[in-house]
This record gives C-alpha cells, structure tokens and sequence, in this order.
C-alpha cells in the first residue's frame, strides 16, 4: 500500500466534493492514480468536475469525503503553514495567464522565486535558463502586452515551472490560443513532461488531445467515465464511454431541456 | 532578498495608495493627539498637586521674616513658639480631628518648590528665607478643616491656615472633565482610524490581488503575503502617531512653556520633555491598533 501511493503522485481516494447540499456533488467517489512523471489529459463538459480536481489537489477546497494524496501526503493532514510547501511542489497554469502587466517577462518569472525567499543569484541564474526552456530566449525584457497570446502563456508556464515542481496542473491552458499556437503550448508541456513533471492538463480542445495521445481521463457530471491510456478525445469504445455527439444529444435530454450549449450543469452552480 | 522585496511590496502598497494612506495618517494623527491631551491634562494636575497635595489637606504656614500678616507683626515664629503649636497639634483636643502632621523646614519648603517649579521662570528669583516653615497635616476629616483653622490662626506666630485641597479641587474637576472629554473624542477618533485603516487595507489587498494570487499558488508563506498589507497600516499609524507626539510636544513648549507660564508665574506647568514620555505610548498604540485591525481585514479579505 505505501509503495503504491508513493509511485502515484496524485492519488484520489473514494473522493467526493460536495459545493451545495442540495445539488449534486461536484466529485463524486472518484478513484484515480496519476503516477510520477505522466501526462495525463483531464477531459469533460464545464461542470463535469475538472476545474474542482485540481483545486483539490492544490488544497484549495477540502475534499467533503475520501483522501487526497499528492507526492505521498494526504493533504487533509497538511497544516495550514505547511500548505506553501505543498503549492511549491506543484505548478499552475491557466487560460488566462495571469501575469503582472507591470513586470516584464524576467520580473514575472522571478517573481515566483522572490516570494518564497531565492536569493538574487540563483534568480539570476534560473530565470534565463527556464525562459529558453519554453522558448523565450531573448525576450526576457519585454512586457506581457508586448507579447502574442501563445508567448504570455509561455511566460506563465516557465513561472509555473520555474521553482522545478514535481506536479504540473494545467487548466485549459489552450483555451484562449488558435490551434498552431496551442500546438507549440502543448510542445513546451510535453518537454517539462519529459525533464520528469508529472502533468495534469484539464482541457476541451479535442485537436490537443487526439494529437498528443496521451492518457485521457473524462469526467462526467462528477463521475469518472473514462479512462484510457494512448487514447482520443472521444471515446473508441462507444458503449463504455460517449463520443461528443452523445453528449451533445443527452444534454438536450436534461428534465429542464435546456438550450444547446447551457446543458452543463456547471454553469448554473457557479 | 526576502526582507528586500517585502520592503518593495510595501512601498509599492504605499504609492498606490497614496490617499488612502494619507488619510490614515491624518485620522492616527487627530486621534492620538487626543489620547495624548488627555494624558497631558492628568500630568499638568499631578504636576500642580505637587509634593503634599496627595498626603496632607492643611497648611499652618509659619510668620517668616517677609510676613506681613498682622499676627506677625511681632517678626518671624521663635522656636518656643514651634515648640507650643507642636504640643498643641500633639494635645488630644486637636490629635482626635487628625491622622498625623509633618514640620517642613525653609530648606525643604525650598527643595519641594524647586521640584514643582522646575519649568518656571520664577524659580531662580525665589531663595529659601522667602519661603515660610510650616505644618502639614493630614486630616482624618477633611470637612473638619474650620475647626484646624479656628484654633490655630490665633496663635501667636502663625501666618495663616490654609486648606490647600480646597483651592485646587475646583480647578482639577475641571481639568478632569477636560481629559474625559478628550479620551471621550478619542474614543470616536480611534474607531474612525480603525475603520479607515481596514478599507484602506481592504482595498490595498483587493487591488494587488493578481498577486497575492500567484503568491498563494507557487507557495509563498502566509508572511510573505500578509505582511507587507500589515505593515502597510503600522507605518502610516505610526507616521500619524509621531505627528501626533510632536503637537504634544510643541504645546508643551510653545504655549505651556511660553506663553501660560509667562501669564500665569505663580502655576506649576509640565515641561515640553514631560510630554515626550507619551509619545513611545502613542507611536505603540498606534502601530498596534493598525497592526490588529489590518490583521483582522486580512483574515476575511486576503486568502492564504
């Protein structure tokens, strides 16, 4: 039992994440294992419970039940000063960048070893190191408004990275960029995936996922439904997953017979 | 490197908000001056007690070569004189009314005016020999004054008897109701500087929340985020507490020091270094109470 926790660097438990009582859980009884230095696609309608998984393992919200283990730990048992030591171990990237538009591309990625105390050298160091990394070699003084949507995600992923973290969540990372500059996104990802991140990407773009073949985890309405190693975005296997047009077609089906496109249910929560 | 970039999120934190901060400064500074006024107002009464207000309600001042009271006429109190009001304050139709009495010589009349007139003018133009001895006595009943003082006027080489609470009970009520009043302004003023230091703190959090944002997420520590708010508040509390020391302190000097003693000679006042006892008081009560009401915004208003 311990030798397969510690080899799982995410480990979901029967977790179930419960938001509001009287709707459904956001998580319900999941049971997951991402191993060390895997990449894994985290599929799914909005609503289906993606964005709540990686909050769990951040320690953003308490699961309501069943354990979360990341690198090990059970991060129910982890103090709250020790939650820093926890989101050091992991990286984050999201649709919308969130740099600071008053720091250049170098202060923005410094500005994640300045606060948790690197000193000035290895700053110096570093920073340059991880910019090429992700391809930005030589535009470490421009501003985030200066740059195109695919080099400020860039940024964001070598700020993510930069602290080396054992874990990489990514959410919709691609959702703001056309498919040429998401394809070069998902060539960064996978290079910090090989240098040993463990990466966790939540997504929608079927193009990404059908390209990278990749593990494929689909979450439906807080259930996992679908879990292929190598696999697509939809499934291959119609009777034991549901292709696109499936869900498409039972999201119309809901009691309230919502419109085409507000059938998640995760829109009305938020 | 960590003290340097908390020290830069401050100062950033300040220029951002810069009105903010400047009117917490301001509201620290009305507010603490109050407190302070207050505690100059208890001070100038301890000062105007002087040494025998607080142990003795009677003064039997003797006749002294300067006396021109008419029962002195017959030149300053003589020893034998001493020795008679001594027994008579020692016989028992007197000892019943009082708890104990006390002889202050020239030399100590003089030492204890020094004391209580260290800050006035007149000090140095008063010698020993223009002081007169006399009996300090310390009632069992205060009301019971008239019958100290019926008893001894009369005696030969007696000036005059004084109740010397009476004379001054009147001012310090005033003086008294002064301070209330002005703990009572504070009182408003601090919870005005409490309210103004957790929006300022509140708003200052809320637009840095981009990166208070990542801060949380690559794991810096709850100080590294916290702190700079905090002190944020502390110093522009503090800034207005210091404000607020050196008006104490310039109206101690300029209007206590130069301008009511030069009126008013015969008054002991408080010196302007007497109020610089307040001011580590205020610059701590300053600092603290920004430091627990930004701690408290933060709580609610910054997630860690």
């Amino acid at each position: 039992m311990p030798c397969r926790v510690l080899r799982a660097m995410i480990r979901f438990e029967n977790v179930t994440k419960v938001y509001d009582q009287k709707a459904r859980p956001a998580l319900d009884s999941i049971n997951l294992e991402i191993d060390r230095g895997e990449f894994a696609f985290l599929v799914g309608a909005s609503g289906s419970g993606k964005s709540t998984f990686l909050r769990l393992v951040l320690k953003e919200d308490r699961a309501t039940s069943g354990a979360v283990y990341v690198a090990g730990q059970n991060v129910a048992r982890i103090s709250s000063w020790r939650v820093p030591r926890l989101r050091r171990g992991i990286g984050v990237v999201f649709q919308d960048f969130r740099l600071l538009p008053q720091k250049n591309v170098f202060a923005n990625v410094a500005f994640a070893m300045q606060v948790i105390g690197k000193s000035r050298s290895v700053i110096r160091d570093t920073v340059p190191e991880v910019l090429k990394t992700v391809g930005l070699e030589g535009k470490e003084h421009r501003m985030p408004h200066e740059l195109s949507g695919g080099e400020q995600q860039r940024v964001a992923i070598a700020r993510a990275v930069v602290n080396r973290p054992g874990i990489l969540l990514a959410d919709e990372p691609t959702g703001n960029l056309d498919p040429t500059t998401s394809m070069g996104i998902m060539g960064v990802l996978d290079k910090i995936n090989q240098n040993g991140t463990t990466v966790v990407m939540a997504t929608h773009d079927d193009d990404i996922v059908n390209e990278m073949r990749k593990r494929v985890v689909e979450l439906k309405n807080g259930v996992v439904i679908r879990d292929e190693a190598r696999a697509l975005y939809t499934s291959m296997i119609p009777v034991v997953g549901q292709s696109r047009r499936l869900k498409d077609a039972s999201g119309r089906e809901t009691p309230d017979g919502g419109l085409p496109g507000t059938g998640a249910e995760g829109e009305v929560q938020r | 490197m960590r003290l340097a970039f908390i020290l830069s999120e401050i100062g950033s934190g300040l220029r951002r908000n810069l009105s903010m901060v400047v009117s917490v400064i301001l509201v620290t500074f009305v507010s603490l001056t109050f407190v302070g006024a207050a505690g100059m107002l208890q001070m100038q009464i301890n000062q105007m007690k002087g040494y025998w207000y607080d142990k003795v309600q009677v003064a039997i001042f003797l006749c002294s070569d300067g006396s021109t009271a008419p029962s002195c006429a017959s030149g300053p109190v003589t020893p034998e004189q001493q020795q008679g009001l001594n027994a008579l304050l020692e016989s028992p139709s007197v000892a019943q009314y009082i708890n104990d009495f006390q002889f202050e010589s020239r030399d100590e009349a003089y030492k204890h005016f020094k004391d209580q007139f260290s800050n006035s003018p007149i000090v140095d133009s008063v010698t020993p020999d223009q002081l007169p001895a006399s009996f300090r006595i310390n009632m069992k009943d205060p009301q019971k004054y008239q019958i100290i003082s019926e008893t001894f006027s009369s005696q030969p080489g007696v000036e005059t008897v004084i109740d010397q609470r009476q004379l001054l009970e009147r001012l310090f009520s005033v003086m008294n109701g002064a301070s209330l009043v002005a703990v009572g302004i504070a009182g408003v003023m601090i919870v005005c500087a409490i309210l103004l230091i957790a929006t300022t703190i509140r708003l200052s959090a809320f637009s840095r929340r981009r990166e208070t944002g990542i801060m949380r997420l690559v794991g810096a520590s709850k100080t590294v985020i916290q702190l700079p708010f905090i002190l944020e508040g502390v110093i522009a509390a503090v800034i207005g507490a210091a404000l607020a020391s050196g008006t104490l302190w310039a109206v101690a000097q300029f209007f206590l020091g130069d301008y009511m003693s030069r009126q008013y000679p015969d008054t002991a006042f408080i010196s302007s270094g007497q109020t610089l006892i307040l001011a580590p008081a205020l610059l701590i009560l300053g600092g603290s109470l920004a430091g627990i009401s930004s701690l408290l915004t933060l709580r609610r208003y910054l997630r860690v």
